[in-house]
């Protein structure tokens, strides 16, 4: 799948290859509808609520937004990953020990302004490689199967961060079971009242600026994305094979990591308890239906944001539970790698 | 010391079943050239559609045979998308997981009101079986007598399981689709047709391993699964793919998960890190694993 040998030949390719998208994206909507009808004894309500909910006002707009903060960063890191080749399942750890690690450094060096907040973010992104880095070595040595070591290493370290989170390091003060809250110092900007988005989002801009970048522009990427389309090739190329079973893993962990310590200073403030659970996937198939580009990652991260917006509205005014958002999603997941589907007007296909 | 050593072995056992079921149906699939990760999405779906149709028919019975009907349509899905629209296996299969997970949730807020714990106290308990051959010989008899139904299902069925894939012509072609697909090509088989039943047996053994975690809890817990869909994965590599290896592999987890219950009553460990247990366990086994076969490669 990590085969991506589009051939540019044709002049209307881009428009023509859009239609398989366009399939699966108008499969979701038709699949909202459904189960609407299905499930709700006012399909009106919760469809108007669904669609219309997430764009009505100033304050559901920026929380959408706000939501694909988060995304944005793991879509990254899993392009990154898949990219070279590598796998990464850990996202749902690698989110929530990122911004517990920022958490609790934010709360250390609470006196150190700006420098603190750089450090404390850049530590969460420390924490996420790591953690990624970990499976991306044992692949390296043994051969072992990194989706594996990723998926049970990203629930080992959940457990743990709940223990911490629940236990010794929850703070007393309130009913929620969450650690301190940062200092007001460390937090970003709102930048659309009354909403809950953040100037984070410029951050996670800048992230797919930056990773665009590194991947077309840097030797670095290039070998990464060799490596990746073909390790025997990059081998014979003289690219050290050993480092990119590794590197991709590693960037990917701390694109997770920063991810998660950007929606503690944006959103949180405070590592409450499971607060990312779903934030590790849903970067996954941000990243999938981004196709691994990372400037695609944008506008599919806003896609699934709107989905869960849309689900959360329906719930909040109709009769539905938040939970369609998963199924509609799933349905996504289905066919976001269909190559019949993707290949829809660009070839005759036969089933 | 021994009697411990024998209630521990003993839930080991009971614990495994779902474990070895699941790897059971995810060995087809394996074989077959698919990494099935819908495993636990599967028993999901088992697990949630067994108990309502058992509370919906008032019979046990029925509600197993509708809860693998329902299980074994989601894994058709699975496979239909999978094999004949040409989609990432590893990709569907989450979207399976993804799927059962939140279906399962918005059917129960739907058909009871309630998105957390639906318990169902009036359903009975999965019937034990009393095997008199066995009562003869003391030690033995308190480890495998008296086990629910589905346990010893589940042997019969994992001898079925290894004669269906080693003694007979449909399990010698299915392990083709994996190891070699042009061979079957080459003889006019279809390799997509053998990996698509091989989904379809995924479905039934998954089915069967959820509804033992519901029926025998008398509830249905959002994501009851919680992981051993993986843990059925890793069984299957650690049982190096054989029949009789998940058995084993199966029962190691299985005592690593008995072991980390007796632990919780018998120390002070703080729950959370109790269950990380199953998940080191796991690691350990896999890095183990792959060491072990990377040195034998190595000298080959």
């Amino acid at each position: 799948m990590v085969n991506r040998s589009d051939k540019i030949h044709t002049h209307p390719y881009m428009l023509r290859s859009a239609i398989g998208p366009l399939v699966i994206f108008s499969l979701a909507l038709v699949s909202i509808i459904i189960l609407s009808l299905l499930l709700s004894k006012t399909p009106g309500r919760t469809l108007h609520y669904f669609f219309l909910g997430p764009v009505q006002s100033t304050y559901y707009f920026g929380n959408m937004l706000n939501t694909a903060i988060p995304l944005i960063f793991g879509g990254l890191g899993i392009s990154l990953a898949m990219r070279g080749g590598s796998f990464n399942l850990g996202g749902e750890g690698q989110i929530y020990a990122g911004a517990f690690v920022t958490t609790m450094s934010a709360l250390t060096f609470s006196t150190w302004g700006i420098v603190g907040a750089i450090f404390s973010l850049i530590l969460g992104a420390v924490i996420g490689g790591l953690l990624s880095g970990f499976s991306g070595f044992l692949r390296m040595k043994w051969n072992t199967n990194e989706l594996i070591t990723t998926f049970l290493v990203s629930n080992m370290v959940i457990l743990v961060v709940n223990y911490f989170v629940a236990g010794p390091l929850k703070n007393p003060e309130t009913n929620l079971i969450a650690t301190k809250k940062i200092p007001e110092s460390f937090q970003f900007s709102r930048i659309l009242e009354p909403s809950n988005l953040s100037s984070g989002l410029y951050l996670a801009l800048i992230a797919v600026v930056l990773v665009q970048l590194y991947l077309y522009k840097t030797k670095s990427g290039y070998e990464l994305r060799m490596f990746g389309l073909n390790a025997m090739f990059a081998r014979y190329g003289g690219i050290q094979a050993g480092w990119y079973q590794v590197w991709p893993m590693v960037l990917s962990g701390a694109l997770y990591g920063l991810g998660g310590g950007m929606v503690i200073f944006g959103t949180y403030f405070a590592t409450v308890k499971e607060f990312s659970a779903g934030m590790g996937w849903n970067g996954l198939a941000v990243a999938l239906i981004a196709r691994f580009q990372p400037v695609a990652v944008i506008p599919a991260a806003l896609f699934f944001a709107y989905i869960e917006s849309g689900a959360r509205n329906a719930m909040l005014h109709s009769d539905v539970t938040f939970e369609i958002a998963s199924i509609v999603q799933a349905l996504v997941f289905f066919l976001v790698t269909s190559s019949v589907l993707q290949q829809l007007g660009t070839k005759r296909v036969r089933l | 010391m021994s009697a411990v050593v024998i209630l521990l072995f003993r839930s080991s056992i009971a614990i495994m079943t779902p474990l070895l079921l699941a790897a059971m149906g995810g060995l087809f699939t394996e074989l077959s050239g698919m990494l099935n990760i819908a495993l636990e999405g599967l028993m999901l779906m088992g697990a949630f559609s067994s108990i309502v149709f058992t509370y919906a028919t008032g019979n046990m019975l029925y509600g197993i045979v509708l809860g693998i009907v329902s299980t074994v349509l989601l894994a058709a899905l699975l496979g239909v998308i999978t094999l004949y629209l040409k989609s990432n296996v590893f990709i569907t299969g989450l979207a399976t997981n993804l799927f059962a997970s939140g279906l399962t949730v918005v059917l129960s807020f739907k058909l009871f009101n309630n998105k957390g714990v639906v318990v169902f106290p009036e359903l009975g308990n999965l019937p034990q079986v009393d095997i008199p051959l066995l009562r003869v010989i003391p030690g033995i008899s308190t480890l495998l007598n008296g086990h629910h139904l589905l346990v010893y299902v589940s042997w019969i069925l994992l001898a079925c399981c290894a004669w269906l894939l080693y003694r007979t012509p449909f399990g010698f072609r299915l392990r083709a689709a994996g190891l070699h697909e042009e061979t079957l090509v080459s003889l006019g088989l279809s390799p997509a047709r053998y990996r698509f039943i091989a989904f379809l047996i995924s479905g039934f053994t998954c089915a069967l391993a959820g509804a033992i975690l519901t029926l025998n809890l008398g509830a249905f817990v959002p994501n009851i699964t919680s992981g051993k869909g993986w843990i059925a994965l890793v069984v299957i590599f650690l049982g190096r793919k054989r029949p009789f290896g998940l058995l084993f592999a199966a029962f190691i987890f299985g005592f690593a998960d008995a072991f980390s219950n007796y632990a919780q009553g018998a120390w002070d460990i703080p729950a959370d890190f109790i269950l990380t247990i199953p998940y080191v366990f796991t690691l350990i086994a896999m890095i183990m694993l792959s060491i072990y076969t990377s040195r034998k490669s190595r000298f080959e």
